[in-house]
């Protein structure tokens, strides 16, 4: 380590970052894109209603569809359409012991009959069949369980990344002498000057919120990082802390044997929304349906909270008598429910959701210029010596795979939804796979041939499958954007736009990589200057 | 309303930067202002930066303002740093005095 503090927090800024540079850039876009993993489901399955109804009648459909096909089930878990999802998506847990085999069109799941699930148009009240795939729900996945690897590992990994950031956060901030002078400060077409104002902007300006989505990142798997307090205090029962402290609804007693048949949902939606002084519902579950002693739980849709503990009410769903509410949280529980929002911005409306989006692609900026500004810092070392060092080579490599590869692998992946024959089997893991050899076919070109001829090339690949996505999609489906613009279908027609101004951004940095020439050093231009001078003088 | 708050957010940082001795030489070369009109500029910066604070809240509430508030600053900033400073430095003002006035009339 080098003398002095804040060379030595220098040192530890580069190395953090450098270490998990490449795996944080995957998790930030990832965790970027999942902001809007909604409306990127919904372009994913293009076959899905573009209309919305009422909550009521919706709920209404939802509970026809789960008596006619889910009767015997025990639970029915109903997420109702809102206006970012019209579908409504509907799933059931069979009671164990009956096992039945699923209704036929019903996906088989993991478990047998155990569970079931359908898409329903909630305007007809019909099983909805849209091809199969993970949707936006892919990405956020990724963002913490990564893939292909155990669970359990990938959070940690995806943990101490972040830890790494934080540290990186931190050390940085110190590190940057000039942090209030250097506010706006971007000089351009100055070599590594140029990266390292991009690098400091793009941390500065959105530091905030790198820090925030950092640190609510870690809240978010805390139980999971440090287990030992809970062991501690309940040594035997884990879930004991989890319903104490993070509240929920207590369990519901085994069902009754008299059938009854329940109250209308509307009515038990309407006792709800009274209670609540008009906010709506967002979905509900209900307990032994048909029993007597059924039961349902109403939540409360996200609004303007920032906390992620959603408000549930309980009814009986036969006598429509309030049962209980979900407590109020204690102070470290409402802590965490508050970061825990705060990462997720559930809360966020258009504008609020669009702000997060920005700022997260400013953090994969913000990376991306990081692992690169230390190979353009790294460089004139090696050229003095005439050849380039393994560290740099592979640092080369890895920037083009992440740095120029990642987006190909995001676009790919949207490609393959459109491209694959919709009745493949496996089709949704299919999809990942396309994203996995993208990104792979990426970082190999990367290693085999790591030079500026590459990044070029890669980040204009990434251009034409970003930009031509929306003619794809104008070719495979009805909902292009000469359909959605006319209905004003925003959702669908500002993900054909976004990916057009994507295309249009990584071409742009394609083009400057292309025609970017090395800055000439000031004894360089001197001497350059006169020889000119010199010949212009022999020439007069 | 989140509009004129982005609007209020970008003048004052555009105000702020105007008080920095760097920037004036960006867009006014040797005429650059002088101490004390710069102090006047960093003055009206951090009075709008409030301002636009008090818009985020009284349209979001404490809980939800002051992240819109953030959210509109590094927004106006990367505006500024990126776009505006390095490509086209002469419509900083221009757009300063104009953004808010489209604010106000969109949030009316």
């Amino acid at each position: 380590m080098k003398n002095g503090f804040r060379q030595s927090m220098a040192w530890l800024h580069t190395w953090t970052g450098l270490l998990v540079g490449w795996l944080l850039l995957l998790i930030f876009m990832a965790g970027t894109a999942s902001y809007y993993r909604e409306e990127i489901s919904r372009w994913m399955r293009p076959e899905l209603p573009a209309t919305t109804v009422s909550t009521d009648v919706a709920a209404a459909r939802a509970v026809q569809y789960l008596q006619a096909h889910a009767g015997q089930a025990e639970t029915w878990f109903v997420t109702l359409p809102d206006p970012r999802n019209p579908a409504m998506r509907l799933f059931w847990r069979n009671p164990e012991s009956l096992a039945k085999p699923p209704v036929d069109g019903e996906r088989r799941r993991r478990g047998g009959g155990r569970f079931g699930d359908a898409t329903v148009d909630p305007n007809t009240g019909d099983k909805l069949e849209a091809r199969d795939t993970r949707g936006g729900e892919f990405f956020y996945r990724l963002h913490f369980d990564l893939h292909y690897i155990p669970v359990v590992w990938a959070r940690y990994l995806v943990g101490f990344c972040a830890m790494f950031m934080l540290v990186a956060i931190i050390t940085g901030v110190i590190t940057h002498k000039k942090i209030f002078k250097d506010f706006f400060t971007f000089r351009k077409d100055k070599g590594l000057r140029s990266w390292l104002d991009f690098h400091n902007v793009s941390a500065v300006m959105a530091l905030p919120y790198h820090a925030m989505i950092t640190y609510t990142g870690i809240v978010t798997l805390m139980v999971m990082y440090l287990p030992w307090g809970i062991k501690v205090a309940y040594p035997t029962d884990e879930n004991a802390f989890f319903s104490e402290a993070f509240g929920g609804m207590p369990e519901v007693s085994a069902p009754a044997e008299g059938r009854s048949s329940p109250l209308p949902i509307t009515r038990l939606l309407e006792s709800a929304r009274a209670h609540w002084q008009g906010v709506d519902v967002s979905g509900f579950t209900v307990t032994h349906p048909g029993a007597a002693n059924a039961v349902i739980d109403i939540r409360q849709r996200d609004g303007r909270r920032l906390s992620t503990d959603t408000p549930a009410l309980r009814y009986d769903m036969v006598s429509g008598q309030l049962l209980s509410e979900t407590p109020a949280s204690g102070a470290a529980t409402a802590t965490r429910g508050v970061l825990y929002g705060l990462h997720l911005a559930r809360f966020a409306d258009w504008g609020l959701r669009a702000f997060f989006f920005v700022s997260g692609l400013i953090g994969c900026l913000m990376v991306a210029s990081g692992v690169v500004l230390w190979a353009v810092k790294e460089r004139p070392k090696h050229a003095k010596r005439s050849r380039i060092g393994f560290g740099l080579r592979l640092v080369d490599a890895l920037n083009i795979g992440a740095v120029a590869g990642l987006p190909i692998a995001f676009a790919a992946y949207f490609w393959g939804n459109r491209l694959l024959p919709v009745r493949l089997p496996e089709r949704a893991d299919a999809e990942v796979s396309v994203f996995f050899y993208a990104w792979a076919a990426a970082l190999l070109a990367g290693f085999i041939w790591p030079r500026r001829s590459m990044w070029t090339g890669l980040l204009y690949l990434g251009a034409v499958l970003f930009a031509l996505l929306p003619l794809l999609n104008a070719l495979t489906t009805q909902a292009h954007l000469g359909v959605t613009m006319v209905s004003g279908d925003w959702v669908l027609a500002g993900f054909d736009l976004v990916m057009l101004a994507f295309g249009a951004m990584l071409a742009l940095c394609g083009w400057r990589m292309q025609r970017w020439t090395p800055p000439i050093s000031a004894a360089e231009k001197k001497k350059r200057a006169a020889l000119q001078a010199g010949t212009a003088g022999a020439g007069a | 309303m989140m509009l004129l708050s982005l609007c209020v957010s970008f003048t004052a940082f555009a105000a702020l930067s105007l008080a920095m001795e760097k920037h004036q030489q960006d867009l006014h070369g040797r005429r650059a202002a002088l101490l004390l009109r710069r102090r006047s500029w960093s003055v009206l910066g951090w009075l709008l930066l409030a301002v636009a604070f008090g818009l985020c809240i009284g349209e979001h509430g404490w809980a939800m303002g002051p992240v819109v508030w953030l959210g509109t600053l590094t927004l106006s900033g990367i505006a500024l740093a990126f776009g505006l400073y390095p490509w086209k430095p002469h419509w900083v003002v221009p757009l300063a005095v104009l953004l808010p006035v489209i604010g106000l009339i969109a949030a009316i």
